[in-house]
């Protein structure tokens, strides 16, 4: 599909490119793969269509709701996301589901589950009733006042007289250059032998097609490192390739798109290093070029960022992981800042960018649910910056004020309990302990009895206690109701070890994983149990071995680091 | 043989320090359902067993890892370690034992450990033990751990390991004291944290000496602190403590017991740290700086803090003898010529004699003739065997309105 020339020919080589044509170029519509994912945009919409069905949508909405909130099966993300979308699944629901799985927003008229599944499958569906809203209501973001000087411009020039500057653009491209094997694989290499550790990563990757549906057939999979090397592929192919950086290329939301999942990928194994120099080219996507009023030839009235919220996000919480967790807290209360403008302005029945006026009541609720979502996700970032730096009294401080603001007793419930665990971390015991009194009692409009998550509070302020007994015996009784729950194992030995119990640790954790071994053999299980077997013997080694065995069976290139997982060398 | 050749034990040693565990969470990496990876990252989220149900995004975990470095230990805290003694043969191994010891600059504890016979190690099997023991010293501490087991010639064969650690301070407490006029004193204490990481405070108090009782300043009327909710120092941050102490009835009677008073109390502190590791320290004897009375204490007592222009008013005035002689003493009240207040009464009173330790109580009454704040002045003692004078300008004020 990109078998055009490469635009940055224009711009290295001389300082006055025709930049007419470079932007009709860009003009094209956007790729097939793009309607695939944003289940088309060209085709008119048909608003008299949506309406009724988007109030029947909202009335079995409601309905809904409470079946969702009082049945633990469908897991909610952040506190005010909980709520499903009318026709489509809403980004602000992390974790709605694509596939069999009740799907949230399959009830509601518009997109039936199957529709879903085959958007997200990448195949395009190029007959979807269009919705302009949920577009803008997804893509928008607020340009600061720079962007939109440059905006302005390109709004107002003639058709084919922008001539952008060069420091408006914003120009990433490939710094990774080689190809990453399975890392998974090279340790089998290196302590199983070649035949024992097969070819697995290599056969996925050259069986799925080089394009998205490959890239989350790998995704799905599990090959991260043969995903990375295909986004690779993908991003060359659209321009943004090695020895691209700083030279002026072509965005659509397609290759922002790519860029996405590139990044998501590297944080997911701790490429840290090249993922900041790759991201370096975006800065905080404030460029004129990340907006859609930059290219009105191509998207005409249509507004919004072409960046994805997801990518802004990562952006701004990368620092970090990269040690510098008060820049990435700085950054993320810049994106704060504008969602709540963004919030203000539809409280006062307009747009987002507070330019235009929303149609219907309808627009407006789902809006502010949707970023309002938005607002919590930031706020659990933010959160997370601030226990990776200890500071607790901020933390404290903002799952205080969502604790407070919890609408229905599941979040109420859930914010509590998070509370009570970082006082914990803080050594504020008796704080924790107060907290669990409010989680417990928000959990008796839930259920009646003590459940899982109350037995592991409890047991976790037995083991700040010191009183390890008890907390077994509290973990206990949460592996009577869960008795596969990993996490609950898992907590259940290192009690044991603590109580003098080596040898039945180790047992515990190991029927664990064998009862589960794809969830089980994660890093954190295995990290625990690799000091465990180092610490009951000096011949470890063969318990590792076998783990790795384990590991390649039932595994796939998830794991960022597999030799310091299992502590070998 | 070659003699240099490291000895393989039928046995091997194995010692972890067991500080609290951790909490972790995964990687927190989440996607739009119409981004191009859809929910797979998210839902690789919700599939790692160290997020927590509904609070994914969240990096407050519950997964609990166990120690991964030997970390940091403070004066107070406790030290805690697994000793494992595994066999390492194919064959049982007969009366092993561990003993642990740990040696300070000033002292070597044996640290107690639940089994002290000697016991059959079966093939693949352990002997363990966990040690705790609550760290009183500063500076270097080792750990020795021997291991005794017959051998396969039937001689009893043991080796000894070393473990070496630091015990570094973990609290800095300032103290200031303020001895004030009505005998009270007044004790402040700033205790800073010095460790790495955030600690929080779980209770300061002053355990008062027998000449004093204590009442802190701490807390507001229904006991809530007057910190708020989190008593948590950063590193380097501290925390301001105020009490005030009342010499007991029978002390505060007597002027020299009262100058004795120096002990002042001992200071109990105990704070958590990283999921609840607790430590306590108590410091030593705070001492204050004995009051400087001279020979003679003049206080006033009962003094209204505003009068009435023109309005006489009453206070009383003691005179204790500090000194270690019996005091023959005339007092004398002169009104300055610029001075607002006026005194009534006796003028050149004799007092006494008054005994070493005793005191005596005067009434006396002044007039204000001007409005504003004036200091009581012009009242003045002779002691009429040195024939020395002792005025007493700036004890105390007054507001006339």
């Amino acid at each position: 599909m990109d078998n055009k020339p490469t635009l940055s020919q224009y711009f290295s080589d001389t300082d006055a490119p025709p930049a007419s044509q470079f932007f009709d170029e860009i003009g094209t519509s956007p790729s097939d793969m793009i309607q695939s994912i944003y289940l088309g945009e060209t085709e008119g919409a048909s608003t008299a269509n949506l309406f009724p069905q988007n109030i029947t949508g909202s009335f079995t909405q409601h309905k809904m709701t409470d079946e969702l909130n009082f049945s633990n099966v469908i897991p909610t993300v952040s506190a005010s996301a909980a709520l499903p979308a009318t026709s489509l699944p809403d980004p602000s629901t992390f974790f709605d589901t694509i596939g069999p799985e009740p799907t949230i927003g399959g009830k509601s008229g518009i997109a039936s589950p199957n529709v879903l599944v085959e958007a997200m499958d990448g195949l395009s569906i190029k007959n979807q009733p269009v919705d302009k809203e949920a577009d803008r209501r997804r893509d928008a973001w607020m340009p600061n006042d720079e962007a939109k000087k440059t905006l302005m411009k390109a709004q107002s020039s003639p058709k084919g007289s922008f001539f952008p500057e060069r420091e408006v653009l914003t120009m990433p491209g490939l710094v990774l250059e080689e190809e990453l094997p399975d890392a998974l694989q090279e340790v089998s290499v290196k302590y199983l032998g070649v035949s024992s550790a097969g070819s697995r990563g290599v056969v996925r990757a050259e069986h799925v097609s080089r394009d998205e549906a490959g890239l989350r057939e790998l995704l799905r999979t599990g090959y991260l490192r043969a995903a990375l090397n295909l986004s690779a592929v993908l991003i060359s192919a659209a321009g943004q390739g090695v020895g691209k950086l700083h030279r002026p290329s072509k965005h659509t939301p397609r290759s922002l798109q790519l860029w996405l999942t590139r990044f998501a990928v590297m944080v997911r194994i701790q490429l840290h290093e090249p993922l900041a120099k790759e991201a370096e080219a975006f800065g905080d996507c404030s460029q004129p070029d990340m907006f859609y009023q930059f290219y009105p030839d191509a998207y005409e009235t249509r507004t919004g960022s072409l960046v994805p919220f997801s990518l802004r996000l990562l952006l701004a919480e990368l620092p970090g992981h990269l040690g510098k967790p008060d820049e990435a807290m700085n950054k993320l209360y810049a994106m704060l800042d504008i969602i709540q403008r963004m919030l203000a302005n539809l409280r006062m029945g307009k747009t987002e960018d507070g330019e235009g006026t929303l149609s219907s009541e309808q627009d407006k609720s789902e809006s502010i649910r949707l970023w309002s979502g938005r607002e919590t996700r930031v706020l659990h970032s933010i959160v997370n910056c601030a226990i990776a730096i200890k500071d607790y009294r901020q933390a404290g401080r903002i799952l205080t004020s969502l604790q407070q603001a919890a609408t229905t007793p599941v979040q109420r419930r859930a914010l509590s309990s998070a509370l009570c665990r970082l006082w914990l971390l803080a050594g504020h015991v008796k704080a924790a302990v107060a907290c669990l009194e409010d989680a417990r009692e928000a959990r008796h409009h839930i259920c009646p009895t003590p459940d899982v998550r109350e037995y592991v509070d409890l047991g976790l302020i037995d083991i700040a206690h010191d009183k390890y007994q008890d907390a077994y015996n509290n973990f206990a009784r949460a592996a009577d109701q869960e008795p596969t729950n990993i996490m609950v194992a898992n907590n259940l030995s290192v009690c044991l070890l603590y109580m003098g119990r080596l040898k039945e640790a180790i047992s515990v954790l190991q029927k664990a994983i064998h009862s589960d071994p794809s969830r089980g053999l994660g890093e954190g299980l295995l990290v625990n149990l690799c000091t465990l077997h180092e610490l009951e013997s000096s011949k470890a080694n063969d318990k590792k071995i076998n783990l790795l065995r384990m590991l390649c069976k039932h595994k796939s290139d998830t794991i960022p680091n597999v030799l310091e997982c299992l502590k070998l060398s | 043989m070659d003699p240099k050749e490291v000895v393989e034990h039928l046995v091997a040693l194995k010692v972890m320090r067991l500080t609290k565990p951790a909490f972790i969470s995964p990687k927190i990496v989440t996607c739009d359902s119409k981004d191009l990876p859809g929910n797979i990252l998210n839902n690789y989220l919700k599939d790692d067993a160290t997020s927590v149900t509904q609070m994914e995004t969240l990096a407050a975990g519950q997964f609990l890892l166990l120690p991964q470095s030997f970390g940091n230990i403070y004066l107070g805290e406790t030290f805690s370690c697994y000793v494992c003694v595994h066999n390492e043969t194919s064959q049982p191994v007969q009366s092993v034992s561990i003993k642990a010891d740990l040696q300070t600059s000033s002292q070597r504890i044996l640290l107690t450990t639940q089994q002290n016979s000697p016991k059959m190690l079966d093939v693949d099997e352990t002997l363990s033990d966990v040690i705790h023991h609550e760290v009183k010293d500063l500076g270097t501490h080792i750990l020795v751990c021997e291991v005794t087991y017959m051998s396969n010639y039937n001689t009893l064969a043991s080796f000894r390991k070393f473990f070496k650690f630091e015990v570094m301070k973990p609290l800095d407490v300032k103290t200031k004291f303020y001895n004030a006029e009505s005998d009270d004193v007044y004790l402040e204490a700033q205790v800073q944290n010095i460790t790495s990481g955030p600690i929080v405070l779980e209770q300061v108090s002053l355990e008062s000496s027998q000449q004093f009782t204590v009442n802190s300043l701490n807390e507001i009327s229904n006991g809530v602190s007057v910190f708020g909710d989190v008593t948590l120092l950063q590193p380097q941050e501290s925390c301001q403590y105020l009490y005030y102490l009342t010499p007991k009835e029978n002390i505060s009677k007597e002027i020299k017991l009262l100058a004795a008073a120096k002990n002042i109390g001992k200071l109990d502190i105990v704070w958590r740290s990283n999921l609840g590791e607790k430590g306590r320290l108590q410091t030593s004897q705070l001492q204050r700086m004995a009051p400087e009375y001279g020979d003679i204490r003049v206080t006033f007592e009962r003094l209204p803090s505003k009068a009435c222009v023109d309005e006489p008013f009453y206070f009383t005035c003691k005179i204790a003898n500090a000194s270690e002689r019996t005091l023959d003493l005339i007092l004398k009240l002169r009104s300055h010529q610029n001075s607002s207040l006026l005194w009534c009464g006796i003028s050149n009173r004799k007092l006494g004699p008054l005994e070493p330790g005793k005191s005596i109580v005067v009434k006396l009454t002044a007039l204000p003739i001007n409005a504003g704040l004036h200091s009581i002045t012009g009242l003045t003692l002779v002691d009429l065997f040195l024939k020395r004078t002792y005025d007493y300008d700036d004890l105390a004020s007054i507001y006339a309105y």
